[in-house]
């Protein structure tokens, strides 16, 4: 057994686990001068700092937990999850707490809990499992039988509503279905469908304020005072960090209070301004190896369930990456996605580190096929 | 090892791996172009913006230079005056506040709440914003006892200008005002709220007073809430600004005048420093500092004795008699002997029109005709040198133009010419009117300081003064009489034995050497026969000058007293004239005789 153990440790993806710790320091020491205002009395702190030092441990030991349990298992278990996670989306609509007109968490005595966060761990554990059972590319019966149950979940939290980790999902499924294969004929199709159907999805899924977001999006400049400031704020703020940024806790607009959400959805515009492009360029490298090194265990993986576990966290990670910083550089519009360990969030950091645990599982028992 | 080599890739579709790379390199070449884009290519305008979006310039008020008089007493100062104002991101309901402020402060609500909203555009964030000035040290303590029940209101202090002396300087001070419409396009310095002169040297020396501002840049937050300061320029003070005037000698002359409407000018004559300028009536300059209420101005306004003008520099009276010195001065460049005479009977008459005389002087050569003031000489000899002479000469005696004093809107006067009342009537000039002329009656006006600079040069050696009220700056000489010195000494003299023996003896004085001239203008046509000045009404009785000089212990001064409607130029203007001396030169005093005898036997015991 000792010797099975010093095996798995030495497969184990060690450039993920140190890229991760690497972005997770990057969020902190950013997080420290994103938790920052400016007053008369010099900065003052917001609790934020601390509390995502908890979370990163509380994180760290689900990971741990995650990587003890051989992956294999939860291709069994995949299914439970996800029944589970449903059951809890219905009790969220039913008894959950509202907050900003969302209805998304769930009252569990000592904390609050939020089931699409559960949900996200689900979907991707069932839609790997269904697809590693296909053999070759997809055809029209394989993606119906996958999305027509991976769609329950994402119905119940478009409901909440909470269009975000909504898209998320779905895009981390078409992400899983072209990274197994979809027969060219299907995905010519596809082509054609999906963005033929936007318009009726705008007019149909969309709330009001969802389209507002988007027509700010494309005219940021139109309402300054209102949808657009967000935009336009960010933007100010990137563009004056220039080449070598303000230095640490130096971003002066952030700081002025001028950058909302700083410390979650936007707290990349704090990291570029006061890192500029130099920073940001080296924050893009980091992200781009650390989403590299699960390409490798997804590519050495042993069997294709492993493999799809990495893709799907691929995907979980590269949309949320793609989607926030594209929405804080004006690239898209404003969608409520974190970026992953440089946002705060609690359930968040948690997840992210839970679907490492799995990458980080598959990577440590990519040989162990034949020594059985 | 062989199981390793056999399990290599066997869970991975290969396409899948190629997409997700793919995927990767897309990621970082779409961001690190937009951020390339956004810092690099665009980082500097963003840097702008950025700094414009948390900096604010705040400008710090620079006290206004104080103004002095000869000895260093206040003239006008700064004082604080409580205000009140309102910070309405602190104010949790304003229209009930501005109720409140408006019962506080007896304020109508409308007239308060058009204010607000007048102001409200050019008001910063958290910046407080003025709603009442010049409260009273009762509504300061009224309010300052509830003021904890009404967030964002705040009571401030301000500078205020003051001008301790009030009406005895008035004129010369004018006043400050908050600058108007015209003012801020004129003087991109200013801005809304700041205080201008407005009148007096107020006015003329505003540059010199106004000092320099003070800036601040200011940075905020978000939410315009102040963040951190630094300071760009400190404020620079005004520069302070003394006078050539006495206090004590306005006063003087000023309570020589009394009741009377009319003016005081003490001129040295050697710089053309004014040492007194009282104008009568006054008002209390410190009113129009405040909010003048339009009870105040109406009555200011409307007072038929008009207290805002100041009759020294910018109202114009016929000379009267004292021209006879201009005149007198002409004929000698003329040519005309002194000793030659003219009989006067008492008139003259020209076709059909009598130019009377006030009396009947019999022979007189020029030097009587000063002393005992005959109208007949002077109208026999104008008619020798002709009206385009007296036009010349008046105009290179500094007449019909302005002395240059640095006070707004100074009368120019008027010198009679052709051109002039052909401009102006469209008539021709009739002989008559150089007779009117040659005894300051007629078309021809003077002010009072044309007068005390003419008299002035001929006591200085000929220098054409502008008369100065400020001690600091140099004296300015503006022209040249175009008389000799022995010209101009024979007008002195006349003066003087005026003084000691003809019409202005009232001003004689043992202790001092004293010369003068009256005048008596006439307002209206002079009738069949003169009428006594209780006989005629306030506004058609004749203006009363006198104007003097006097020398003691190596000093000289000009004075010219103007009585409006006072009647008799010895009469009314004599006495004012005897105080004003008295106040320059103590009271007289008989030259003691033999004093060093006296000294001689008290010394001995």
């Amino acid at each position: 057994m000792s010797a099975m153990d010093r095996r798995l440790l030495t497969h184990a993806n060690w450039s993920l686990l140190f890229c991760t710790a690497l972005l997770f320091a990057v969020g902190m020491v950013n997080l420290y001068s994103a938790s920052a205002v400016r007053g008369e009395a010099g900065l003052r702190f917001l609790p934020y700092f601390d509390r995502q030092i908890v979370w990163g441990v509380v994180g760290l030991a689900a990971m741990l937990l995650t990587v003890l349990v051989d992956y294999r298992h939860l291709r069994v278990l995949a299914q439970p999850i996800f029944l589970l996670a449903v059951v809890l989306l219905v009790l969220v609509e039913v008894i959950g707490i509202t907050k900003n007109g969302s209805t998304r968490w769930l009252n569990v005595g000592f904390t609050e809990f939020q089931p699409s966060e559960l949900a996200k761990i689900a979907v991707l554990l069932l839609g790997a499992s269904m697809l590693a059972r296909r053999k070759g590319s997809l055809g029209w019966l394989d993606l119906f039988q996958v999305f027509g149950v991976c769609v329950i979940p994402c119905l119940l939290i478009f409901l909440q509503p909470d269009l975000g980790t909504t898209l998320n999902l779905l895009l981390l499924l078409g992400g899983l279905a072209l990274y197994q294969g979809i027969k060219l004929r299907v995905f010519k199709v596809l082509c054609l469908v999906i963005p033929l159907s936007l318009p009726l999805a705008w007019m149909v899924l969309l709330a009001d304020y969802h389209k507002q977001r988007i027509m700010t999006f494309l005219n940021p400049l139109e309402d300054i005072k209102g949808a657009g400031y967000q935009i336009y704020h960010s933007q100010i703020a990137i563009g004056s960090g220039q080449m070598w940024g303000k230095g640490f806790q130096g971003g002066t607009h952030h700081l002025s209070r001028f950058l909302p959400e700083k410390h979650t959805d936007f707290a990349v515009a704090v990291f570029s301004e006061e890192w500029g492009f130099v920073g940001c360029v080296a924050l893009m490298a980091l992200f781009c190896v650390f989403l590299l090194c699960i390409v490798n265990t997804a590519r050495d993986a042993k069997d294709r369930f492993g493999s799809l576990i990495c893709a799907g966290v691929f995907f979980y990670f590269f949309w949320q990456i793609l989607i926030n910083i594209g929405m804080v550089v004006g690239l898209m519009p404003v969608v409520g996605i974190p970026l992953p360990f440089i946002s705060y969030g609690g359930t968040a950091t948690l997840v992210n580190f839970i679907l490492l645990g799995l990458v980080l599982n598959v990577s440590m028992r990519r040989y162990m096929f034949k020594s059985h | 090892m062989p199981i390793e080599v056999q399990s290599e890739g066997a869970g991975a579709p290969r396409h899948g791996i190629v997409l997700l790379c793919g995927l990767v390199l897309f990621l970082f070449l779409l961001f690190v172009l937009r951020f390339w884009y956004l810092q690099i290519l665009h980082g500097e305008e963003y840097t702008d913006i950025s700094h414009a979006n948390r900096t604010r310039t705040e400008r710090v008020y620079a006290p206004r230079g104080l103004i002095l008089d000869l000895k260093g007493r206040l003239l006008a100062e700064n004082r604080p005056a409580y205000c009140l104002a309102l910070i309405r991101e602190d104010c949790p309901d304003i229209s009930a506040t501005l109720a409140q402020v408006g019962r506080w402060t007896d304020t109508p609500l409308p007239l308060l709440t058009a204010k607000y909203e007048q102001d409200i555009r050019q008001v910063q964030p958290f910046q407080p914003q003025l709603l009442v000035t010049d409260l009273s040290f009762d509504q300061v303590m009224a309010i300052e006892e509830e003021l904890h029940n009404w967030p964002g209101i705040s009571i401030f202090i301000r500078q205020r200008r003051w001008y301790p002396e009030g009406p005895l300087f008035a004129h010369i001070l004018g006043y400050v005002g908050e600058a108007g419409k015209e003012d801020l396009e004129k003087d991109e310095n200013l801005a809304l709220g700041d205080v201008v002169g407005k009148s007096g040297l107020e006015e003329t020396k505003e540059k010199f007073l106004r000092g320099v501002k003070g800036i601040n840049q200011v940075e905020v937050e978000a939410h315009g809430r102040q963040i951190d300061k630094f300071q760009e320029r400190p404020s620079q003070a005004g520069s302070d600004l003394t006078l050539s005037l006495d206090i004590d000698l306005q006063r003087a002359a000023s309570e020589a005048l009394g009741e009377e409407s009319g003016c005081v000018v003490v001129m040295e004559p050697d710089t053309g420093k004014l040492r007194a300028l009282v104008t009568q009536p006054s008002y209390d300059n410190n009113l129009f500092t405040a909010k003048l209420s339009q009870k105040d101005w109406d009555s200011l306004i409307k007072d038929p004795r008009h207290p805002l003008q100041n009759r020294g520099i910018q109202s114009v009276y016929p000379p009267g008699s004292v021209w006879k010195l201009v005149m007198a001065g002409l004929l000698l460049e003329q040519k005309i002997s002194p000793a030659a005479g003219v009989t006067c009977s008492g008139s003259v008459t020209l076709g059909t029109h009598v130019f009377r005389c006030h009396s009947t002087h019999g022979w007189v050569n020029m030097l009587q005709s000063l002393v005992a003031s005959c109208d007949v000489y002077y109208y026999e000899m104008s008619q020798k040198v002709g009206i385009d002479n007296i036009t010349r000469f008046a105009t290179a005696c500094g007449f019909g133009q302005r002395t240059g004093i640095d006070l707004p809107n100074e009368s120019r006067g008027l010198v009679p010419s052709r051109a002039e009342k052909k401009r102006r009537f469209n008539e021709p000039w009739q002989r008559g009117d150089t007779l009117n002329t040659s005894i300051g009656q007629g078309f021809t006006l003077v002010t009072p300081i044309q007068m005390a600079v003419y008299v002035g040069a001929l006591l200085n050696g000929g220098k054409i003064m502008k008369p100065g009220l400020i001690e600091t700056e140099p004296p300015e000489v503006r022209g040249e009489l175009p008389l000799t010195a022995s010209q101009r000494d024979f007008l002195v003299e006349a003066m003087r034995a005026t003084a000691e023996s003809g019409t202005a003896r009232r001003i004689a004085r043992p202790d001092a050497v004293m010369g003068g001239k009256t005048g008596t203008a006439q307002n209206v046509r002079i009738g069949e026969r003169r009428l006594k000045k209780h006989e005629m009404a306030y506004e058609h009785r004749d203006h009363a000058w006198l104007t003097s000089w006097g020398k003691k212990d190596g000093k000289t001064y000009v004075v010219v007293v103007m009585v409006e409607h006072g009647g008799g130029g010895s009469s009314t203007a004599g006495p004012v004239t005897v105080k004003v001396y008295e106040a320059l030169f103590g009271p007289p005093v008989k030259p003691p005789a033999q004093p060093a005898a006296q000294a001689g036997t008290e010394a001995r015991p």
